[in-house]
């Protein structure tokens, strides 16, 4: 059903604020996960007990620092430990269904709270817009307006998915009149205990009209990207060419939601080569790249994650030499979720593809032609 | 059939133990020649087989890897190769999108009492890989 939670002064993030004091002080969750905006105007994820500290909530802020998804799944993975209310955009919702799936985060006693997200500023170009004038918070929630003309990451750029899908408490920003209220959507047992009022005509015909034509564009932008990434490989040597200034730094693979390895294998002895490996390669080739093994890395936590990417870019904004990861592991991480007809995040029920299988499917493979 | 320069290319096998292993070792005892082109690794079950078994050889410069094992519904461990299969699936689509030739990896299933077979395939595999060519990642530097 539809609600609509109150706004006063056109002030969306107040209406917000008192909605997350109502889910702690209502005792349906004890514990709350929200970004916080410290003094000094840091976006900080934090695990919220005391409804005082809620006066700081801000997951309206258009910036990510991480995703969530991996707080969610320590504060879950090894079980419930109370009952949270946990706020996350849609692609770190996804991120948190596949971590399900892959047993490392659990939804039992999770109440998930998401929001249309238009999208989120790399942290240094954030930090800028803080400061600057003329920041357009209602225009950026309703419309996907820019936040003061300035770019979104790229992941958000092309994101097609700024909906959330499987959220127990829908905020639905896109399209809404914020003078009159914030659209919400939610059940009916949860709208009684946090007293919101049905109100059907809450998610106007406004909402398609945003809706409709930033979804076209996103579209369009991300198989533009995609298909421009596609390109760029086929031309440059292939997937060497991308990752020539690549450092194996791992940053990648640490902010990564879906990689949960507690011990990378490439973290382990196995990549700790006698000299004479890198010796005998040098001699081979004439010369070495070290440290080495980096493509092998990166096709490998393809081959690990790639099923499960939901494309929310925090790769691409953690590399430190400006290697554009995310696109390449979001355009063929598409293709191989393309060939089991897989969406990742779409349907926590649904079995990963590399955990289950069919007896009478691709039979020609592995037999002679 | 394309023998640039007396090219012979390097094989990485990884078979399992029950199926295409003891199939290879049947063309030995039947004396059946197959090119010594191929370097095997026996795995109990080619449901073992981590992709990254595959992309090292492939990233070091090796020619052509081959995984083999039981066919479909004969697994040992009842179910580990159609993992196999949906893991190969995967692989091959990567390599695809990432612009390497998936061509050089082949999953074949041969059975323990298949020893001809398993020589044509490997006679096939060299045939194949010696008109591929060899591996550019062999000679790349940044890799």
């Amino acid at each position: 059903m539809i609600g609509l939670i109150p706004v006063e002064n056109s002030e969306p993030l107040g209406a917000v604020r008192s909605l997350l004091r109502q889910l702690l002080q209502s005792g349906l969750v004890e514990a709350l996960f929200v970004p916080l905006e410290m003094e000094s105007g840091a976006i900080t994820p934090a695990l919220v007990t005391d409804p005082d500290h809620l006066a700081r909530a801000n997951p309206l802020a258009p910036a990510m620092p991480i995703n969530s998804a991996r707080a969610v799944s320590a504060l879950t993975g090894k079980h419930s430990p109370a009952r949270l209310g946990v706020v996350l955009r849609p692609c770190e919702l996804r991120a948190l269904v596949e971590l399900v799936k892959l047993q490392q985060a659990s939804l039992e006693e999770v109440t998930l709270i998401s929001l249309d997200c238009p999208g989120t500023y790399e942290w240094a170009e954030y930090k800028t817009l803080q400061h600057a004038n003329g920041t357009n918070l209602t225009g950026y929630l309703t419309k996907g307006e820019a936040y003061n003309g300035h770019g979104l990451r790229q992941a958000c750029q092309m994101c097609s998915q700024p909906v959330p899908a499987g959220a127990d408490i829908h905020l639905q920003f896109f399209g809404a009149d914020l003078v009159t209220g914030i659209p919400v959507e939610l059940d009916a047992g949860l709208a009684e205990l946090l007293e919101i009022a049905v109100n059907t005509d809450a998610a106007g015909a406004d909402r398609q009209a945003v809706l409709d034509p930033l979804l076209a564009q996103r579209a369009q932008t991300r198989q533009h990207d995609l298909k421009a990434m596609g390109e760029h490989i086929a031309s440059n040597g292939g997937l060497p060419g991308v990752f020539e200034t690549c450092i194996r730094c791992y940053n990648c693979m640490t902010v990564c939601p879906i990689c949960y390895c507690k011990n990378c294998l490439f973290s382990t002895a196995a990549f700790n080569h006698a000299p004479e490996h890198y010796l005998n390669a040098a001699r081979r080739k004439g010369a070495m790249r070290m440290p080495g093994d980096i493509l092998l890395f990166h096709l490998t936590r393809m081959n690990h994650m790639g099923l499960s990417c939901v494309s929310c870019g925090m790769c691409t904004s953690a590399c430190p030499a400006d290697i554009p990861i995310g696109l390449v592991f979001s355009m063929v991480g598409e293709q191989v979720q393309a060939a089991f007809d897989y969406q990742p995040g779409k349907d926590v029920h649904e079995p990963l593809p590399l955990v289950t299988f069919e007896t009478n499917e691709w039979v020609e493979i592995g037999e002679v032609r | 059939m394309s023998d640039q320069n007396g090219f012979e290319p390097r094989i990485v096998a990884y078979l399992c133990n029950w199926c295409t292993y003891t199939g290879a070792d049947l063309a030995g005892t039947s004396r059946l020649q197959y090119p010594p082109n191929i370097r095997i690794i026996r795995t109990m079950c080619s449901g073992a087989v981590d992709p990254v078994y595959a992309l090292k050889p492939l990233l070091d410069g090796v020619d052509g890897i081959i995984i083999g094992g039981c066919h479909p519904g004969d697994c040992h461990y009842q179910t580990g190769n159609y993992k196999t299969r949906r893991r190969f699936v995967a692989l091959q689509e990567i390599l695809k999108a990432s612009g390497f030739e998936d061509e050089r990896i082949w999953l074949r299933w041969i059975s323990a009492s298949e020893g001809q077979k398993f020589a044509d395939t490997i006679n096939e595999f060299v045939t194949s890989l010696k008109e591929l060519g060899p591996n550019p990642m062999r000679q790349a530097l940044a890799v």
